[in-house]
């Protein structure tokens, strides 16, 4: 159940993302004001259009492109600053790893949201800036569960043989240890990447981040809310693209953790 | 324990001080404050009598051990745009969010909690699939769309509650709500999975043999148990609502802690921005500190050290 509709429910957004140049039916930029705030049904404009005239389907689904993108990129870089630092924290344990684990429990006394807004509006906004605020906000979390599956995995026996073989300390580390945490990097990161496409979209909400006319999910709603007593379409639309995004995706995460690591909790 | 008290507090401080440092490097290191917050035709002189008179022209070190010396003191200057000292500005708004992260609170664990023990009490009942699909729509869903869906049924259409503001008990309905939504699925999913792991222990089997009644093994001796992970996540979830409240603080034009560092971001009013972190994060790690202190209540078998 949760395998089929997790991964349907992904995969078609993953569709949509890529294919959305294809399946949008006008250009998402094009504003048309003649044509603005029609309800949806309107013929041409199936999910009805915005202030400007810009046709919501098509906003929507770029929207899709965007918020994987972002999602994507922020936990590729999360897994791999991330994983590498609780790998090399877990693995030498002198003062530079506690001096890490001290900057992640510093990090981790303040709300992910809140930091990763803080980082955003100090180093600017933009596409490459909220993955990079997202990312140094996220990277935490592997560096704390990868650390403590290290710490448990050097201890086992085939660690200790290969090492009595004299194998180096580098191949240790990556032919070794690195294929027994992988998993729990698989799971954080597939829990990891609705929480951050739903944090892009709220700090794009808030002000931060993306910024208009980029047909972002968030920066959408965020419009959306001048307009709210007039056309609710402008914000049921992108938020329904959002929570049935993080919805397949929570889900997969959720069969994957069942499947590789039954007692993570994240 | 009094000794794991006072080293606790210490990290405490220890934590407030490395993020204060984090946040006003960061600040500094982005640019200057002054042109970053002045309008862009200002005269290049009143820059230099504005950064004067406000210190920025001093080294580095100094700025920093003249931040940290006032920030002992609860003094983070003045704001940039209101003119009044920050922390005063930052204290006036604390109430309205410790009501409305309590309210969400409260209302989380009366939701949360019942629905996790009927749930896995009644495991695979109907129940429980209506429990079950509850909750993982309510993880889905992003605060802020719930709360933009709600403003358009219950205020434009319905008629029934304002749209924003602070005032009567109506006010505080919507904010809420949707801020407890999001903790009380994770809360309420975690209760199932911990009650269904205590419903399995011999100690249970050997209550319900004795003919205790099922009132009693569930809520003595299963709740009491499976309230170890519950208190952990809720203490944890309990801080994150602070974050939770940045956003529903804005929606609702509630006037919290948590709009006004929105406001003060977007601003540039640092001041403002450095004494909320400091408030949020003392905050938040003495939160922490209470559900350790909780632990030990709790189950004997913890000890603190």
């Amino acid at each position: 159940m949760k395998k089929y509709l997790g991964g349907g429910v992904t995969l078609a957004v993953l569709l949509v993302a890529v294919l959305a140049p294809w399946l949008a039916p006008h250009d998402p930029l094009r504003a048309d004001l003649v044509q603005s705030l029609r309800p949806p049904g309107t013929p041409g404009h199936w999910l009805g259009t915005d202030q400007l005239g810009r046709d919501v389907l098509a906003r929507v689904l770029h929207g899709a492109r965007l918020a994987l993108f972002i999602g994507g990129c922020t936990v590729l870089l999360t897994a791999v600053v991330g994983g590498l630092l609780g790998l090399v924290a877990g693995f030498v344990e002198r003062w530079p790893s506690a001096a890490l684990m001290r900057i992640a429990d510093v990090q981790l006394s303040f709300p992910f949201i809140l930091l990763a807004m803080t980082i955003n509006a100090i180093v600017g906004l933009g596409l490459r800036n909220i993955i990079l605020s997202l990312s140094a906000a996220g990277w935490v979390v592997y560096a704390r569960v990868v650390r403590g599956e290290v710490l448990s995995v050097k201890q086992r026996e085939y660690v200790h043989a290969a090492a009595a073989l004299g194998v180096g300390r580098v191949r240790l580390l990556f032919r070794h240890v690195l294929p027994n945490v992988a998993p729990s990097i698989v799971v954080v990161a597939s829990l990891q990447f609705s929480q951050f496409v739903v944090a892009e979209a709220a700090i794009s909400f808030l002000g931060f981040g993306v910024q208009p006319p980029t047909p972002a999910w968030g920066s959408m709603l965020s419009e959306s809310r001048d307009f709210l007593y007039v056309a609710w379409w402008l914000a049921a639309f992108p938020g329904a693209a959002l929570a049935l995004t993080a919805l397949g995706v929570n889900l997969l995460g959720d069969w994957l953790r069942d499947r590789l690591d039954p007692k993570l909790r994240v | 324990m009094r000794a794991y008290i006072a080293s606790r507090l210490v990290q405490t401080a220890l934590v407030v001080f490395l993020s204060l440092t984090a946040v006003f490097g960061m600040v500094r290191l982005s640019g200057d404050p002054v042109l970053l917050f002045m309008p862009m035709d200002i005269q290049a002189k009143d820059v230099n009598e504005f950064r004067e008179r406000l210190g920025f022209n001093d080294p580095l070190a100094v700025q920093y051990a003249r931040f940290i010396a006032g920030a002992a003191h609860g003094d983070f200057g003045e704001s940039l745009r209101y003119r009044s000292d920050a922390m005063t500005l930052v204290l006036e708004r604390l109430p309205a969010t410790l009501l409305l992260g309590s309210t969400a609170l409260v209302l989380t664990l009366v939701i949360a909690v019942p629905l996790g023990v009927l749930s896995a009490v009644r495991r695979d009942s109907l129940l429980d699939h209506v429990g079950t699909l509850a909750t993982v729509l309510g993880q889905a869903t992003p605060g802020f769309w719930l709360g933009l869906m709600m403003i358009y049924l219950f205020s434009v259409q319905l008629r029934w509650l304002p749209t924003g503001g602070r005032g009567s008990l109506a006010h505080l309905v919507m904010p809420s709500i949707v801020l407890a939504a999001f903790f009380a699925a994770r809360i309420a999913r975690l209760t199932r999975s911990a009650v269904l792991d205590v419903l399995g222990e011999e100690y249970v089997l050997t209550a319900r043999a004795k003919g205790l009644g099922e009132g009693r093994v569930i809520g003595k001796h299963t709740l009491r148990n499976a309230a170890i992970p519950i208190v952990t996540l809720a203490g944890l979830e309990a801080g994150q609502l602070l974050g939770g409240a940045v956003i529903t603080e804005t929606i609702f034009a509630w006037p919290g802690l948590g709009r006004l560092t929105v406001q003060a971001l977007l601003n540039r009013d640092f001041p403002v921005v450095l004494a909320a972190v400091f408030l949020i994060s003392v905050l938040y790690t003495l939160i922490n500190l209470t559900v350790d202190l909780l632990y030990g209540w709790l189950d004997p078998r913890v000890r603190l050290q």
